[in-house]
C-alpha cells in the first residue's frame, strides 16, 4: 500500500473531484491538496521498496520517483492554469485520474498491467478534449484520438499477451511479427509519424490545457512505459537477435524525428508547432532506445521527460496568447510574459545548453552517429528544422514595436513558464540528480537485453 | 466448438445492428460468450469480474443511446468486418499456435487447452479492427473498441501473469472504454442535433 499509496490517493481525489467538479474553488483546492500529498508520499517512499496489491508486485524505482515528481508538478501547474485562465470543470477529475493512472504505471511490475494502465491513461483525457462543440471540431478530434488509441492499445495488448503465452524456442518470424505489432501499437499511441493524424487534429481543436495534459503527462509516461515493457516482457533478447526489428524501431524513430520537425517548420499556428515538435523529440527518443545502448536509453528517456515539461510550458503560453488575441494572430502585445514563456519553452524544446534538455539530445545524437552516420545526420537535421520552426514562430510573435506591450492582467502562463524555465536551468546546472535514476534504469534495461 | 460459433454469431449480430441500443444488447451476447469461453481457464471470481465489466459496458452504451432511434447503419461494412475476421483468424492462429505445435482436439463445450480462447480472441480483435477502420461515427467506434477489449481479455487468459490483477485492470479498461465511447456518442449527437 505504501508504494501504491499516491496513485490510490489521486484516484480517490479524482472521484471526489468528479462529484464536486462544478464548484471550481473547492475542486481546485481539493486537486492541489491531493497532488501535494501525493508529491510528498512519492518523495518519501524509499527507492527499491516493494509491495503487493492483490497478486500484483509493486516496486518504487528511482526513475519512477523522478517521473512521478515531474508529472505531479506539471499536473499542479495545469490545475492552477485552468482555475485562473481557462475554467473547465471537466478538467479537474480528468487531470487527477490521469495522474493516478500514470503514477500507477510507474510502480507496477507486470508488463500487461502497465500497458492496460497506459491505455486507460490515454483514454481519460478524452473527457477534457471537447469544448464549445457547436463552434469547432473538437468532438471529431476526440473520436479520432479515441479510435487510434484503442486500436493501438488493443493490438499492443494482444501482441503482448500472445508473446507472454508462447512456449520457448519459437521461430524468429513469430517473434518478429509480435514485436512489430507492439512497435506499431506504441507508434499509434505516441502519435509517431505516420500515425500522427489524430494528434494533428487534436492540436487544432482541443483546449490548450487538455493538450498539455496529454502531451506533457500522458505521452512521456507512455514512452517510459514502452521502455519498461520492453525490459520486462522478455522480448529484448529476441529483438537483439533479429536486426530487422531493431532497424524498424530506428526507422520509426528517424521518420518521426524528421517528419515531425518538417511539419513543425511548416506549422501555421503555435499549438500545432508545439505538438509536431513533441512528435519530433519523441522520434529522437525512440532512436535512442533503438540503439539498445546505455547512452541511447538514458538520452531517450531524458528527452521524453523534459519534452513533456517544455510542451506544457509552450502549450499553456500558446493558449493564453490565443485567448488574448481573440481570433487575431497571437502577438506579444497581448501577453508579453506568456510570449516570453513560449520562447523559453522553444529554446528548451530544441535541447539548448545549459538547460537540462541538452544532455538527452546530446547523448542520442552522439550514439546515433556511432550507429550510422546517416541516422545521426537525420537527427541533427531534425533539430535544425525544429530550431527554424521555433525561430519562425518567435519572429511572428514578436513582430511590431515594444511600445504597445502591456503585461497581461493575470500572467498565469507566464509565471508558470518562468517556474518551468528555472527548474530546467537548475536541472541543467546539476544534471547528475536528473540523469542518475535514468542511468540506473538503463542498467536494468541492458541486463534484460543480455540475461546471463 | 459451440462457443466459437456463439462468439462469431453474437459478433455478427452486434456488427449488423443499426441502432445503438440493439448494439448494446447484442454486445451483452458477446460478453456472455466470452465469459463462457474464459470460464474454462479462469476462476469463478475472475469470470464474474469480466462478465460484470461486459454487462456494465453494454449498460453504459444502452443509456447513452437515450432512445431507440440513434445509431449507424453499417451497410457493406458489416461484410467487410466479417470477412476480415474470417480471413485473419486462421492466419493468426497458424502463426501463433501458443498451446502446442501439435493438432489439438476441440471439444464441443469446455476447452481447457486455451485454443478456443485464443481463436475467439483473435476473431474479436480482427473484427474490432475492421469495424474501427470503417466506422463513420462514435457509435461503431465504441462497438469496435469494446470488441477489441473483449478480444484482449480472452488472449490475456493464456498469460502466466498475475491473473487477478490483469483481470481487474482489463475490466476497468472495458468500463473506461465504454464511458469514453458514451461520452463521445452524447457529444456527437448534440452536434448533430444542433
Amino acid at each position: 500500500m505504501i508504494v501504491g499509496g499516491p496513485a490510490i490517493l489521486l484516484a480517490i481525489a479524482a472521484v471526489a473531484a468528479f462529484g464536486l467538479r462544478k464548484r471550481l474553488v473547492v475542486v481546485t483546492w481539493l486537486g492541489l491538496g491531493a497532488v501535494l500529498v501525493a508529491f510528498v508520499l512519492v518523495s518519501v517512499t524509499p527507492v527499491e521498496t516493494t509491495d503487493r496489491l492483490l497478486d500484483l508486485e509493486l516496486r518504487a524505482t528511482g526513475l519512477g520517483r523522478l517521473t512521478g515528481l515531474i508529472i505531479l508538478s506539471i499536473i499542479a501547474m495545469l490545475l492552477i492554469d485552468v482555475y485562473f485562465d481557462e475554467p473547465a470543470y471537466n478538467f479537474f477529475p480528468t487531470a487527477l485520474a490521469a495522474g493516478s493512472v500514470t503514477l500507477a504505471v510507474l510502480v507496477v511490475a507486470s508488463p500487461l498491467v502497465i500497458f492496460t494502465l497506459v491505455l486507460v491513461g490515454s483514454l481519460v483525457p478524452v473527457g477534457s478534449f471537447t469544448f464549445q462543440i457547436h463552434d469547432n471540431h473538437s468532438v471529431e478530434a476526440a473520436v479520432r484520438h479515441f479510435s487510434f488509441v484503442v486500436l493501438g492499445g488493443s493490438l499492443g495488448l494482444g501482441a503482448l499477451a500472445l508473446s507472454a503465452s508462447l512456449p520457448k524456442d519459437q521461430p524468429a518470424s513469430t517473434l518478429v511479427l509480435l514485436v512489430v505489432l507492439l512497435f506499431v501499437a506504441f507508434a499509434l499511441m505516441l502519435a509517431a509519424i505516420p500515425f500522427h493524424t489524430h494528434a494533428a487534429l487534436l492540436a487544432g481543436e482541443a483546449p490548450a490545457a487538455a493538450l498539455a495534459l496529454y502531451f506533457g503527462v500522458i505521452v512521456p509516461v507512455t514512452f517510459i512505459a514502452f521502455v519498461e515493457i520492453l525490459a520486462g516482457s522478455g522480448l529484448l533478447p529476441a529483438i537483439v537477435q533479429v536486426a530487422k526489428v531493431q532497424d524498424l524501431l530506428l526507422g520509426i524513430g528517424l521518420l518521426s524525428a524528421f517528419g515531425g520537425a518538417l511539419l513543425a517548420a511548416g506549422a501555421n499556428d503555435l499549438r500545432r508547432l508545439v505538438v509536431y515538435a513533441v512528435i519530433s523529440n519523441l522520434g529522437s527518443a525512440l532512436v535512442g532506445v533503438a540503439t539498445l545502448s546505455g547512452p541511447g536509453i538514458i538520452g531517450g528517456i531524458a528527452i521524453a521527460l523534459v519534452t513533456g515539461a517544455c510542451a506544457t510550458q509552450q502549450l499553456l503560453a500558446a493558449g493564453t496568447l490565443e485567448r488574448r488575441a481573440a481570433g487575431q494572430r497571437p502577438n506579444v502585445t497581448d501577453a508579453p510574459l506568456a510570449a516570453g514563456a513560449f520562447i523559453a519553452g522553444g529554446i528548451a524544446m530544441i535541447g539548448a545548453p545549459p538547460l537540462v534538455t541538452f544532455p538527452g539530445h546530446f547523448f542520442v545524437d552522439l550514439i546515433a552517429y556511432s550507429v550510422s552516420g546517416s541516422a545521426g545526420s537525420v537527427l541533427v537535421g531534425a533539430a535544425v528544422l525544429v530550431l527554424i520552426a521555433q525561430l519562425r514562430a518567435g519572429v511572428r510573435l514578436f513582430a511590431g514595436s515594444p511600445e504597445g506591450w502591456h503585461v497581461e492582467p493575470r500572467p498565469v502562463a507566464g509565471i508558470l513558464g518562468g517556474i518551468i524555465l528555472i527548474a530546467l536551468l537548475v536541472g541543467g546546472i546539476t544534471p547528475d540528480a536528473f540523469l542518475r535514476p535514468i542511468a540506473a534504469f538503463a542498467d536494468e534495461f541492458l541486463k534484460a537485453l543480455r540475461p546471463l | 466448438m459451440i462457443y466459437l460459433g456463439l462468439i462469431a454469431l453474437t459478433t455478427l449480430i452486434a456488427n449488423g445492428a443499426t441502432r445503438l441500443r440493439l448494439i448494446a444488447v447484442a454486445f451483452v451476447g458477446v460478453a456472455v460468450a466470452a465469459a463462457l469461453i474464459a470460464s474454462a481457464t479462469a476462476s469463478i471470481a475472475q469470470t464474474a469480474v469480466t462478465a460484470s465489466a461486459g454487462l456494465a459496458a453494454a449498460g453504459i452504451l444502452f443509456v447513452a443511446a437515450r432512445d431507440m432511434r440513434y445509431g449507424e447503419d453499417p451497410g457493406w461494412r458489416l461484410w467487410l468486418g466479417t470477412f476480415t475476421a474470417a480471413i485473419v483468424t486462421p492466419i493468426a492462429y497458424a502463426s501463433f499456435r501458443t498451446i502446442t505445435g501439435e493438432a489439438t482436439a476441440l471439444p464441443l463445450l469446455q476447452d481447457g487447452s486455451g485454443v478456443i480462447a485464443e481463436v475467439s480472441g483473435v476473431w474479436l480483435l480482427s473484427s474490432g479492427v475492421a469495424v474501427m477502420l470503417t466506422a463513420r461515427s462514435a457509435v461503431r467506434v465504441s462497438l469496435a473498441a469494446l470488441l477489441l477489449v473483449t478480444g484482449v481479455q480472452l488472449l490475456a487468459r493464456l498469460v502466466p501473469e498475475p491473473h487477478l490483477a490483469v483481470t481487474l485492470a482489463l475490466a476497468w479498461l472495458e468500463v473506461v472504454v465504454a464511458l469514453g465511447g458514451a461520452f463521445l456518442i452524447v457529444n456527437e449527437r448534440a452536434v448533430l442535433d444542433g
